[in-house]
């Protein structure tokens, strides 16, 4: 288990290293971070849903993070952008550092954070216009761009949510009208517009079928090489499958975190080992 | 302990059935009766001039209600054009802004009242504001006291078709970057576009038909409503004049006035269903 409360040293720099496919690495310590959690508390009203939550998110890969409903998981990444704090009840504590800025602090753009910090719902949100459109609308908000330069960046971002085969032929017709494997794709392909370099995924297959969940676990699997993914998810299987790194919550603390291949084999913890081997949750 | 029998069940069924069903047809019978009264008694006073043509004194034949028909257009639109955009906006604070804020409670419950509140109020308010201070009676005024009935109702509607919009479509265009305001205009107006299209159609189906608020404030004329700063010709008042004469000719009116009435209201009812229909068709 990696010490979360320690300062990392980094030992070899990151383009030394090979990308390894996920399951294959054991050790973080020598990767960059992209997200550094400390101290994490957080409240809805009265109830407090996360406590003292750090972890080190590495940068340039997958992070799976595993739990029984109701555990965090989803509170916990929802600071990361802070779209938490439309509703006002909600409040977080401590500090969440990205590439060093701590978000949470006031002098944040928020904007800017959140063109910086993508973002993918359980059920997907197509907005209601054209499937061109909805790809174009990040692209509009942040640059100044024209016609030609925002198809170039739709057909693009298409082609990296796996969808331009799809849709190529139909842009101009409502995104409503995709499946809803194609519209979670479409989505990713929107958020994959203003290059964000950290997409969080909150729970991405678990309102589409076996197939679609598949083509977007294979979309993760390419996402790797250029963005750090934090995946929310129920299933144990798809953390197993897609995630270099698994962090286990439980009851709104980070039991657990550790490389996915020893967290699914040899967790240090009991809980983790139950709720893997399916005792509880 | 028994099985409950078959009979008992049916007995059971049959009883709300009969207590139901009559419920159900008295309430269509009553609008069906009034439809058929209207049209029997106002089909034959459509005639062309009375949609072009100006009232006569009594006793005389012919003439038509143009100037009703006009005034309470008019007056109508001039409403929906002040009452909307201050109810949709204020429908938006509601929903999007600060819906748990203590101001927002505070709309809310002032807007239930205001929606409960008696038209012929709001007519006498009105009279009182913008009668009196100017010594007349004025379409203006009119149109004031229509837009005061418009307002609550846009309001709760657009609030109610705002809400029905799911968070998380909120969320994933704030999760863009995209500022508050262009989320709302942008994306939340866009999937909520029907509904709040219909709160404007009923809202105005609403208060095309209101007499006492236009008694007190445009009051009624014979002729065309040439400035809204003058008393103003409108159907509704017109009803209540020509129904309450002596003259046989002015009572036919007022039953082709009331028919003409009747059927726009049914028909951006109607309108407003269609709308709702074809949005639940691509849902």
């Amino acid at each position: 288990m990696i010490m979360a409360t320690e300062e990392r040293v980094l030992v070899k720099p990151p383009s030394e290293v090979a990308k390894q496919r996920p399951g294959e690495i054991e050790d973080a310590s020598w990767l960059p971070v992209k997200v550094k959690v400390r101290n994490l508390n957080f409240h809805y009203g009265g109830h407090q849903a996360l406590f003292d939550n750090s972890i080190d998110i590495p940068a340039s890969r997958v992070t799976a993070i595993i739990g029984p409903s109701g555990c965090g998981k989803s509170t916990h990444i929802r600071v990361y952008n802070r779209i938490f704090e439309i509703y006002r009840s909600h409040k977080a504590k401590g500090t969440v550092e990205i590439d060093g800025e701590n978000v949470l602090s006031p002098a944040t753009d928020i904007l800017k954070l959140r063109k910086k910090v993508g973002m993918i719902f359980q059920r997907p949100t197509p907005f209601p216009m054209s499937i061109f459109n909805n790809v174009a609308y990040g692209v509009k908000l942040h640059y100044r761009a024209s016609r030609g330069e925002i198809a170039d960046r739709v057909e693009d971002a298409l082609k990296r949510g796996a969808l331009w085969d799809e849709v190529k032929d139909k842009l101009g017709e409502p995104a409503t009208a995709l499946s809803g494997g194609q519209q979670q794709r479409l989505c990713i392909a929107r958020a994959i517009a203003v290059e964000p370099e950290l997409i969080l995924m909150d729970e991405p297959c678990s309102a589409i079928d076996p197939v679609a969940t598949s083509k977007i676990e294979d979309l993760i699997e390419t996402l790797r090489d250029n963005y750090t993914v934090v995946l929310v998810t129920h299933n144990m299987q798809q953390a197993a499958r897609v995630s270099d790194f698994t962090a286990f919550f439980y009851k709104g603390r980070i039991v657990e975190f550790g490389a996915t291949k020893k967290i699914f084999t040899n967790p240090d913890s009991g809980q983790t080992e139950d709720y893997i081997t399916g005792r509880f949750g | 302990m028994r099985p409950r029998s078959r009979t008992e069940r049916r007995a059971a069924d049959t009883a709300m059935r009969v207590a139901m069903v009559p419920a159900a047809l008295i309430g269509i019978a009553v609008l069906a009766w009034i439809l058929w009264e209207v049209i029997a008694r106002g089909i034959g006073a459509l005639t062309p001039a009375f949609f072009t043509e100006l009232p006569t004194p009594p006793g005389m034949e012919g003439g038509g209600l143009g100037n009703a028909i006009l005034g309470t257009l008019l007056m109508t639109f001039l409403a929906a054009l002040l009452g909307t955009p201050i109810g949709l906006l204020a429908g938006v604070f509601l929903c999007e802004f600060g819906p748990s804020s203590r101001i927002a409670t505070v709309v809310r419950f002032t807007t239930n009242l205001l929606m409960g509140t008696p038209s012929i109020i709001i007519g006498i308010f009105v009279y009182s504001v913008l009668v009196l201070p100017f010594g007349r009676f004025s379409g203006w005024a009119g149109a004031v006291a229509l837009a005061i009935l418009i307002l609550p109702v846009v309001m709760r509607t657009t609030e109610d078709m705002l809400n029905l919009v799911p968070d998380e479509l909120r969320e994933s265009g704030l999760a863009l970057g995209a500022p508050r305001w262009r989320v709302t205009l942008g994306i939340i107006f866009r999937a909520a576009r029907t509904g709040l299209v219909t709160g404007v159609l009923l809202a105005v189906a609403r208060v095309s038909g209101e007499t006492a608020p236009l008694l007190f404030t445009a009051l009624n004329s014979f002729y065309w409503p040439g400035s809204l700063s003058q008393p103003t010709a409108n159907m509704t008042v017109t009803i209540f004049n020509y129904a309450m004469s002596p003259y046989s000719d002015w009572q036919a009116k007022a039953w082709g006035a009331s028919l003409l009435i009747t059927v726009s209201v049914l028909a951006v009812t109607v309108l407003a269903r269609f709308v709702i229909r074809d949005k639940r068709k691509r849902a």
